[in-house]
């Protein structure tokens, strides 16, 4: 039961990652950063998946990226692009009704349960 | 710090070389980022094991897939091998077949023909078939890779995406009427062989004599080819006719009755010519039959009695066969 579970929460929560990112990258951000802002929030993450994704978002314009060379160790810093604004605006949209009609479904399952 | 650079290392070297500096410079800083200040190895090696694998970070970096052969291609990939591979054996056995009845002389023992051609097919089976793997494998992979990456869709055997049109060529065949498709593979090589035998007849058949513990030796052909060889004009065509039964049966995949009718009409007079062939008295080599009397000390008529009692009985089983042959394709036609 244990890695079966797993599997599937680890599923459930990959398609949120790209929401939870976005909405952290209005103001810069760099990798560890973002990961320390994401685990307050208490969204684990795992790091090997973060540090792709972030890069395949930057490819996709969905962020832009700079290199900070003023600090002691280079930093490369990531910030939503217009265009990425638009996609987490609709994304955000598309999880909500999702959320909704799910928690309608998850309701109608326990009122049958009780019946 | 040694570690951090060996980690970096490992995961930049599986990456292509453009993004190669780009991805070592934030992944070390991110790992220093991760430590404390003065760390020691055991840190390091705990923040190094947060993340992981690096052949599996650098996966992830990468946006080639990571498979040959993906599942949009697979099932044209499988289809492909399942149509190919049975004929590639079937080419291999009969030309080896083919060139091994040709090429006998009578100075082997037909055994030891037979137990050296079994080695020798299976290994060009073997050597054929990965061949065949090979390059079908590298032509999907090339399809994988160049042709289907923009289409979102699986090909199927049209070599186009899925519509419902498609299954508008789909043969729902009943189980009862199916024709196995071995059945029609070995009917075809079955006619083949017997007629690359027919025309090298006075090579094969004959009386074989083991000779100073040299194995066996041909004494003299058993049958007069120059009769069977005048026979030829109407053997030729009947040969034909079964293979084009046989891609008749390969096309139709069951029993019709159509299938069936042409099927008896060929086999019937098949036999009848058979029986032609088989009862004409020139066909038995004349020198044989003394040669054979005295070698088994019997007289001269009991060998011809034992040759025309064996010619009818061949033909006898031979008819019946064809008999129960052709009822069993009408019941299956008609089931």
């Amino acid at each position: 039961m244990g890695p079966l579970l797993e599997t599937f929460t680890t599923e459930l929560r990959r398609g949120t990652l790209t929401l939870a990112v976005l909405s952290q990258l209005r103001t810069p951000q760099y990798g560890y950063s973002l990961v320390q802002r994401l685990e307050r929030a208490g969204v684990a993450i795992e790091q090997s998946t973060l540090y792709p994704l972030l890069r395949r978002l930057e490819k996709q314009e969905l962020l832009t990226s700079s290199w900070d060379t003023t600090e002691s160790r280079p930093r490369k810093y990531y910030v939503i692009s217009e265009y990425g604004s638009e996609i987490y605006e609709q994304l955000k949209k598309e999880w909500e009704t999702m959320t909704f009609e799910l928690k309608t479904l998850l309701k109608g399952d326990e009122n049958d349960e009780t019946d | 710090m040694k570690l951090i650079e060996a980690y970096v290392y490992e995961v930049t070297r599986r990456l292509p070389e453009k993004s190669r500096n780009d991805i070592a410079l934030e992944l070390r800083s991110t790992i220093e980022d991760m430590l404390p200040e003065n760390f020691t190895e055991e840190e390091e090696m705990d923040v190094l094991s947060t993340l992981g694998d690096p052949a599996r970070l650098a996966a992830s970096y990468r946006d080639t897939p990571m498979y040959l052969i993906g599942p949009k291609v697979y099932d044209a990939y499988m289809w492909t091998m399942k149509m190919i591979i049975p004929w590639v054996i079937l080419i291999t056995v009969l030309v080896h077949v083919v060139e091994t009845i040709v090429l006998f002389s009578g100075e082997e023992s037909i055994l030891s023909v037979v137990i050296k051609s079994f080695g020798i097919i299976i290994a060009n089976i073997i050597h054929v078939l990965i061949q065949t793997f090979f390059w079908i494998t590298i032509v999907f992979i090339f399809i994988e890779r160049i042709g289907m990456a923009k289409s979102n869709g699986s090909i199927t055997m049209f070599g186009t995406e899925w519509t419902p049109e498609q299954l508008k060529h789909v043969h729902v065949l009943p189980k009862k009427k199916a024709i196995p498709r071995g059945e029609v593979i070995f009917g075809l090589v079955w006619t083949v062989i017997w007629v690359v035998l027919y025309i090298n007849a006075d090579h094969i058949a004959g009386v074989y004599r083991s000779i100073d513990g040299e194995g066996l030796q041909m004494m003299m052909p058993a049958l007069n080819q120059e009769v069977l060889m005048s026979y030829l004009p109407i053997v030729l065509p009947f040969a034909l006719l079964e293979i084009g039964v046989a891609l008749f049966k390969w096309k139709e995949r069951q029993w019709t009755m159509r299938l069936v009718t042409v099927n008896a009409v060929i086999k019937v007079f098949s036999v009848v010519v058979l029986t032609i062939i088989a009862t004409n008295p020139t066909l038995l080599n004349e020198a044989m039959i003394p040669y054979l009397a005295t070698e088994l000390e019997i007289n001269l008529s009991s060998v011809h009695n034992f040759f025309d009692w064996a010619v009818w009985t061949v033909i006898a089983v031979i008819i019946v066969t064809t008999v129960i042959e052709i009822y069993d394709s009408y019941r299956k036609a008609k089931a």
